[in-house]
Parts: structure tokens; C-alpha cells; sequence
């Protein structure tokens, strides 16, 4: 049987996971990477990089790579044109209709360029298998992730990603939730938790009940447009104003700025200060040093961090709980690694989160065993989730009337009734919105629907009876029937930030046209990833804040010269299309920093032994 | 209060076209989830008589087991027809939930499955309740003459304590409705297991009339922390 996995497709980093008799895996990559970069870039010559490579070309062609594209999906150009500035792309469309996103020659949709991150992790999984001596190793199916915040349009943007990778979704699974059957795996996590879900771009807040393995969520809320990218553009704006880059002339260097802030943000999760360093690169004016101490961090993320805590109280407020009912509080997503994020958590439930999990993989963990119970039909466990907002229909006046309730366990269900206002009227029109405000304008507009075929009758008189049903994965559909004669009623939609199905089809034939295997290309790209491995370690160890210390205690300043001299040569390979070199150069950094490697381990056991730096242990204990 | 039936009202399961019981969830032959048609109410669906007092264990077990009987992630690989019925039954269960777990929710449902509900529900609540009527008057006057306090430029301390003095008495009162319907729910449950019909139907009738007086006092007490809100906005 072919093969159904779980996965997370994130903001920042995309993760496939697999589970089988209940013992849920990520899926690595040839060099043993469990994350793929959710980046998406087309050279001159139409080649698709996805993943680490795209990463690169970043630095390199950022103006036809693409990053965060989650924060787009579902949306349209008047929501994203703010931070679009600050994209390396150009985004273009009409407002209340799908964004576009100019890659070169190609403009292309969220889901198009969500669908080829999805492609590379079905492929991933099915080498994986393949690997593993499995008979039947294609992925033909999955289960992918969604903010629990995500609306209609954004759920069916997604699945609609998912046709166009050539798998079927059998199922959307919000992340939180997701995250908590990951943690319910061993049976101690029971009674009420919450889910703090602060990803690289989204935030959600989720308040379950889990008893007897079932996972009952009791309210959530959020932000689909919260996270980690936020916190990188406090900063990148500052140096970009220091260095009078526009983001618009200097797209690569800007991304330069960008990989530095992110490192000295990794850096600050786990040292008191970091340096954000800018090497020399084409498109900058200079080169840049900027020290920045954790207590300066905070105080710029300060505000975002503050803008989670009041989605966490208006959950606590739905659920009918205070934070001191609530019995653990478990962390997902990259960006609670944020010191200053566990502690604004840890005093508004006033308990220490758990962490035991890793933030980034607990997701697609929980995608897997959902997966594994459809597949299965084991009834051990099972996920009962809400729809995050509620649904309602325009009318008179540009007032909703709400027809389905905000956190109401989903599978739910909602009916209108309508009628005609002339005399033989055969159509209606209906306008479906999403949200909890009183005017129709306020909300988010799912898409207008027209009734047709009602019989001619006098006005006042059909009786229209609109069902609207949302499944479980929160994606609406609407059945309409007259009551007095029974007939059904055909229905038009046009989603408002959507695709339609024939749009979807075309898209899907115009991707087989442009696909095609490189073998060659991708043999150097996975050189390359693992050179970058290789040189990311080294470069963390000679960043620590103490390195001149421990060189000064432990190693020779010919054995440093060593280093770096092996790193800058491996750097100056990764530039080349030699795969020989790089494979090369890796082997002989990695030969010249084995001592290193030993030392720095050393060094940590004995300061967390001697009880220095504590805080710098904790952090990498969790 | 209906009269028995003694034929049980059936429907055909679609899988095998035996006809099973309408208020079954599973076809008595072939163990099919049944297509969701005609049929009783919350109540039976639940497993439970038109009583008031829910034991909120209870009715969360039930709701998880027939959870694990229905939902649609266990009829992945089924027919078409039952991934429907799946899908029909579990949304009509998470309503059900919704309904009976809240007190004053169920109480209006069951209401309305007895007949009592108010036929023009949102004309009846603009109206004014005829046992409300002075209390009402009292509070609008008393509103207004906030209102021209504020106006001439009154201290804000002075505003939010006649304020406070427009709003303790509306929540006694709404104590009082809470009080008065928590009696009135054990009274119709014991008429119910006793088999009074005429008494239930007088419970009911109560309850009615408490249930659109407790709702319109919600709004004027909603309408009282709006002024006191928008005093506090207006002191900073």
C-alpha cells in the first residue's frame, strides 16, 4: 500500500514525518537534514531549487527566490502590501483576488510555489522508503498542517497546494492540536493544556482537553501574521536604515542583513549578547559589526512578544477557564526558544512550559500519527477540533448574521433559510464571511455564491433552505434546496481569495510540463548541503563569546589558522559547480576540526559541571 | 404529553435496506452507520429523557463515546454513503453537545421541542416583559439623569457610583431569575419522572416567562457596563 505521511509545511521550515504501528519519525534528507527551508527559487534557465539550494541563491538572485510564501496563502494583495517591500520578490493582483508572485519570466500563485516545497518532501519520503527497502514506497497521500488560525481561504489555499504536488490531503490538522497529540503520545500529558504556537510567521493559542486519548480542543486564537519573520524585520530595518540599503535597489543585500539578524537571534536564545556580523558582499556598501546584548533585543521584540498574550487570554476567556486551570503548558514552534518568550508565557499561566519536545518537529510528529489513525482506523486516539472563527452570511444593512459559532467542534453545521424579494425571482445572491465582527465589511469574505433555479413563485413565497457545512478539516461547503418544491439548488462559487477548481487542473498540467529531473544538479546540490553543515558548526564555535578563551586554554594558533583556512577554502568551492571540490573541501574541514569539535565538548560538560553559565546550559538542555 | 406511537417510525439503511429504528445510529443488521433522517430530538440522541438536570460528566462520556462511534476520521476508508452519514452525524452530535451542555441553551431547546417557544423570538425580546415594566422605567430614568450628570461635566467618581447604584439591582435581580429557574428545573424533572404532564406543561410555562425576562436584564445590564466602560475611557 502507498505510503501516508504527515506533514508540516511552515513558514520557515517544511518537515515530513512518518508513523507506523505507532512510532512517529521525521524524514531526513540525503545529509541527514530533517528541516527543508520552505524557500522556493527559479534561475534564468527555469531550474526549481527548493530547500537549502534556494537558501543559498538567496545572497545570490534573491529577486527570484521566494521565502514565507505561508504568510500570502489564502490572502490578498491589499493584506500583504506592507511587508511586501520587504521581500526580495515582486507580488502583484487584484485586490480581493489571489496574490501573484513574480519570479523571473513566471508568476506564480501561494499554492503553486507551497506545492513545490511539497513535491521535494514527497520525494524526500519516497527515497526514504525506498532506502529503507520498502516494496511500495510512493506517497500518494498526506496529512498536512495549518495554523489553527488559518481561515477558510487559507485552508483550501493549501489543499489546494497539496492537489498540485500530486497528493491527496486527506486531511487539514491545525498545528497546536497537532503538536498536543504529539505530547499525548506517552499518556502523561491529560486534562487541560494549552499550546503556544509562535512559528516564523503565524501564532496560535490553543486550549484542549485530553481524557481517555481523546484531544478535545476547547478554544483557540490567534494570528496568521505573528511570528519569528517579525522579530527578524525589527531588526533588519534598523541596519538597513544604518546602512542606507532600500530594500527595493539592494533585494541581496538586504538578505545578507537578514541571515545575520537571524544568527545573532539564535545566538541571543542562547548568550547573553552576539554579534551581528555582515561579511563583505556584493550590493553592500561596507562591512557591518552591530554588538547587541540580550537586554536590547527584548526590548525591540518586546511589543510582538506582547501581542501573543492577548489572544492567550481571549482563549482562556472561550475555553471558561482562568490560567491557573489549566494544567501544563507546552511550546511549539521555533520562536519559543526565545528566552523572553518561556518567560512571558511561564507568568501569564504561572507555571514553566514544557519543552521536552522538539519545537520544530512536534508538529509533523503529530501529522504522522493523524495519519497513521486514518490510514488504520485505530480509535485509540482521537482529535476533536473547533472552527477558530465564525461564519456568517451578509444581510440587510451590510450586518452578519452568524450562522456557525466560533470554536464550535468541528464537523458543525448551520442552516438559513432565504427567500425571493420580486415577484418570480430565480436567483439569490449570498455573501459568506468569516470573523466576529458585526459588519459585513469588518469580516474576512469567503466568497459570494449565487442560488439559481428557483422555481418562479410570488415574492416571500420559496422557501430556500442554505445549509452550510464545515468538515473536519474547517473548510466549508454550502448545499442549498427550495422546501416547497424540494428541488436543489445548483451553486456558483467564487471564492474571494481562492482558485477555482479549473484553475486548479490547468496549474496542475502546466507543472508536468515543466518538470524535469536533474540528477547531476542535484548530486552537487547535496554536496553543497552538507558542506554547509560542516561549515555552520564550525562557524558557531568560532562565534562563541568565549572562543578566545578556550583557544587561548586548549589549542594551538597554528590549529585555529587551520581551521579557518580549511573553512575559507571550502567557502570558495561552495561558489564553484565542482562537486568534486566541495565534497573534497568538506572532508578536509571536517578532518581539520575533529580536535576542535572535542574541545568545545569538553569545555561545555566542564562549565556546566562547574556550575558557570548556567543559564547557557539550561538553554541547551531543553 | 405525545401520543404513543406504537408502530416505531423506521428508515431504510442504505447498505443493506433493512429497516431499522429512525433514533438507532447503526443499521440492527449489518452494524452500518445509518444515514441521519428523521428522528427524535437532542435528547434521544443522546440517550436521554427531556429532563433539565444533566449530570455534566455524563453527558461528556456520552458525547466522546458516540465521538468515537461517528466521526469521519474512522470512515476514511468506507463508501461514500457512510463517509455522508459519518459526516451528518457528527456534526449533528457536536450541536447536540453544544446545546445540552449549557443549562439555559437546553432549557430554550427543550422549550421550543415542547412548543412554548415565543413565536416572533426577536420581537418578544425587544418587548419589554410585563413584570420588568417598573423596574425598567426606573432604570431609563435613572440612565438619562446620568446621562445630563455626565453632560454638565460631572466628576467621573460621581458618575461610575450612580452607575454602580443602576447596576447592583439589575444583578440581584438577575440572581433572583437564575435562583427561581434553577427550582423550576428540578420541579419539571420531578413532575417528568413522576409522569405529571399537566404540571411539567405549568413548569414550563414558568420557565418561559423567567427565561425572556432573564434575557431581556442581560441587555440592560450589557447596556449599564457599556456607560461604565465608556465612563472609564472617558476619565483617561
Amino acid at each position: 500500500m502507498s505510503k501516508v505521511v504527515g506533514i508540516d509545511l511552515g513558514t520557515t521550515n517544511s518537515l515530513v514525518a512518518f508513523a507506523s504501528v505507532g512510532t512517529p519519525q521525521v524524514i531526513a534528507d540525503e545529509s541527514g537534514d530533517r528541516l527543508l527551508p520552505s524557500i522556493v527559487s527559479i534561475d534564468a534557465a527555469q531550474t526549481i531549487y527548493v530547500g537549502r539550494e534556494a537558501q543559498r541563491r538567496l545572497l545570490t538572485d534573491a529577486v527570484r527566490t521566494v521565502y514565507s510564501v505561508k504568510r500570502f496563502m489564502g490572502r490578498g494583495i491589499e493584506d500583504v502590501t506592507d511587508e511586501a517591500r520587504w521581500f526580495p520578490f515582486k507580488v502583484s493582483g487584484e485586490t480581493g483576488g489571489v496574490v501573484h508572485v513574480h519570479l523571473g519570466e513566471r508568476e506564480l500563485t501561494p499554492p503553486e510555489i507551497s506545492a513545490f516545497i511539497l513535491r521535494e518532501l514527497k520525494r524526500r519520503a519516497e527515497s526514504w522508503f525506498m532506502k529503507e527497502g520498502d516494496f511500495d514506497p510512493e506517497v500518494a497521500a498526506a496529512v498536512i498542517t495549518v495554523p489553527a488560525y488559518f481561515n477558510d481561504a487559507q485552508r483550501t489555499a493549501t489543499r489546494d497546494a497539496g492537489r498540485l504536488a500530486g497528493l491527496e490531503v486527506l486531511r487539514i490538522i491545525n498545528e497546536p492540536t497537532a503538536a498536543c497529540l504529539a505530547y499525548g503520545l506517552d499518556k502523561r500529558h491529560e486534562g487541560t493544556i494549552a499550546v503556544y504556537d509562535l512559528g516564523g510567521g503565524t501564532f496560535d493559542i490553543s486550549i484542549l482537553k485530553v481524557e481517555d486519548g481523546v484531544f478535545q480542543v476547547l478554544s483557540t486564537n490567534g494570528d496568521t501574521h505573528l511570528g519569528g519573520d517579525d522579530i527578524d524585520r525589527v531588526l533588519v530595518e534598523i541596519i538597513a536604515h544604518d546602512l542606507g540599503l532600500d530594500p527595493a535597489a539592494h533585494a541581496d543585500a538586504i538578505q545578507a542583513v537578514r541571515k545575520a539578524v537571524i544568527q545573532a537571534k539564535w545566538d541571543l536564545s542562547e548568550f547573553d549578547q552576539a554579534d551581528i556580523d555582515l561579511p563583505v558582499v556584493p550590493g553592500l556598501p561596507m562591512s557591518y559589526r552591530k554588538h547587541i546584548t540580550r537586554a536590547e533585543f527584548e526590548a525591540l521584540i518586546a511589543p510582538i512578544v506582547a501581542r501573543t498574550l492577548e489572544p492567550c487570554r481571549r482563549a482562556l476567556e472561550d475555553a471558561g477557564l482562568t490560567a491557573s486551570q489549566v494544567d501544563a503548558v507546552v511550546l511549539v514552534g521555533g520562536s519559543t526558544r526565545i528566552p523572553m518568550v518561556r518567560r512571558e508565557v511561564a507568568t501569564l499561566f504561572g507555571r514553566p512550559p514544557y519543552t521536552d519536545l522538539n519545537p520544530d518537529e512536534v508538529v509533523a510528529i503529530g501529522a504522522a500519527v493523524q495519519a497513521d489513525i486514518l490510514v488504520s482506523g485505530r480509535r485509540e486516539m482521537l482529535l476533536l477540533d473547533v472552527t477558530p472563527l465564525s461564519l456568517g452570511i451578509e444581510t440587510m444593512g451590510g450586518i452578519v448574521s452568524k450562522i456557525i459559532l466560533r470554536n464550535s467542534t468541528v464537523p458543525a453545521s448551520g442552516s438559513e433559510m432565504f427567500t425571493s424579494f420580486v415577484d418570480s425571482q430565480t436567483a439569490v445572491d449570498i455573501h459568506i464571511l468569516q470573523g466576529e465582527r458585526e459588519m459585513a465589511a469588518d469580516n474576512r469574505s469567503l466568497g459570494r455564491f449565487k442560488l439559481r433555479g428557483i422555481p418562479p413563485m410570488p415574492a416571500g413565497l420559496p422557501r430556500i433552505q442554505v445549509r452550510f457545512q464545515i468538515d473536519a478539516n474547517g473548510i466549508l461547503s454550502v448545499s442549498a434546496h427550495e422546501l416547497r418544491t424540494g428541488i436543489e439548488q445548483a451553486i456558483e462559487v467564487k471564492p474571494s481569495y481562492g482558485l477555482t477548481d479549473e484553475e486548479v487542473e490547468r496549474m496542475l498540467l502546466e507543472s508536468f510540463e515543466h518538470a524535469r529531473e536533474d540528477v547531476e544538479g542535484r548530486m552537487l546540490i547535496e554536496a553543497r548541503n552538507e558542506a554547509e553543515t560542516v561549515l555552520a558548526g564550525t562557524d558557531k564555535a568560532l562565534r562563541r563569546p568565549d572562543f578566545g578563551e578556550i583557544a587561548a586554554a586548549k589549542l594551538t594558533p597554528d590549529e585555529v589558522a587551520r581551521v579557518r583556512a580549511a573553512a575559507a577554502a571550502l567557502r570558495e568551492a561552495m561558489g564553484t559547480a565542482d562537486r568534486a571540490a566541495i565534497q573534497d573541501g568538506t572532508a578536509a574541514l571536517n578532518h581539520a576540526t575533529k580536535h576542535l569539535a572535542e574541545v568545545m565538548m569538553n569545555w561545555t560538560v566542564q562549565a556546566a559541571l562547574a556550575g558557570r553559565s548556567a543559564d547557557d546550559v539550561a538553554a541547551k538542555g531543553r | 404529553m405525545q401520543p404513543d406511537t406504537s408502530a416505531i417510525p423506521v428508515q431504510p439503511c442504505k447498505n443493506c435496506g433493512t429497516q431499522a429504528p429512525v433514533d438507532v445510529h447503526f443499521c440492527p443488521r449489518c452494524d452500518r452507520i445509518l444515514t441521519l433522517g428523521r428522528h427524535g430530538d437532542y435528547f434521544t440522541f443522546f440517550g436521554l429523557h427531556r429532563r433539565l438536570q444533566v449530570e455534566p460528566r455524563d453527558l461528556e462520556q456520552r458525547f466522546r463515546a458516540l465521538s468515537r462511534q461517528f466521526h469521519p476520521d474512522y470512515f476514511h476508508n468506507s463508501s461514500g454513503t457512510e463517509r455522508l452519514a459519518s459526516l451528518e452525524r457528527s456534526s449533528y452530535l457536536n450541536d447536540a453537545f453544544r446545546t445540552l451542555r449549557d443549562p439555559v441553551a437546553r432549557l430554550e431547546y427543550l422549550l421550543k421541542l415542547e412548543g412554548f417557544a415565543p413565536k416572533e423570538a426577536r420581537a418578544a425580546s425587544s418587548q419589554v416583559p410585563a413584570g420588568l415594566l417598573e423596574e425598567v422605567f426606573e432604570l431609563n430614568e435613572e440612565l438619562e439623569a446620568i446621562q445630563d450628570l455626565k453632560a454638565e461635566g460631572a466628576p467621573a467618581d460621581q458618575v461610575a457610583a450612580r452607575l454602580d447604584g443602576a447596576r447592583i439591582p439589575i444583578e440581584e435581580n438577575l440572581a433572583t431569575h437564575e435562583r427561581q429557574l434553577a427550582a423550576l428545573m428540578v420541579t419539571h424533572d420531578a413532575r417528568f419522572n413522576e409522569g405529571d404532564a399537566a404540571g411539567r406543561h405549568a413548569t414550563l410555562e414558568a420557565m418561559r416567562t423567567l427565561l425572556l425576562e432573564r434575557t431581556y436584564l442581560t441587555n440592560l445590564l450589557a447596556t449599564v457596563r457599556r456607560e461604565m466602560s465608556g465612563g472609564e475611557a472617558a476619565r483617561s
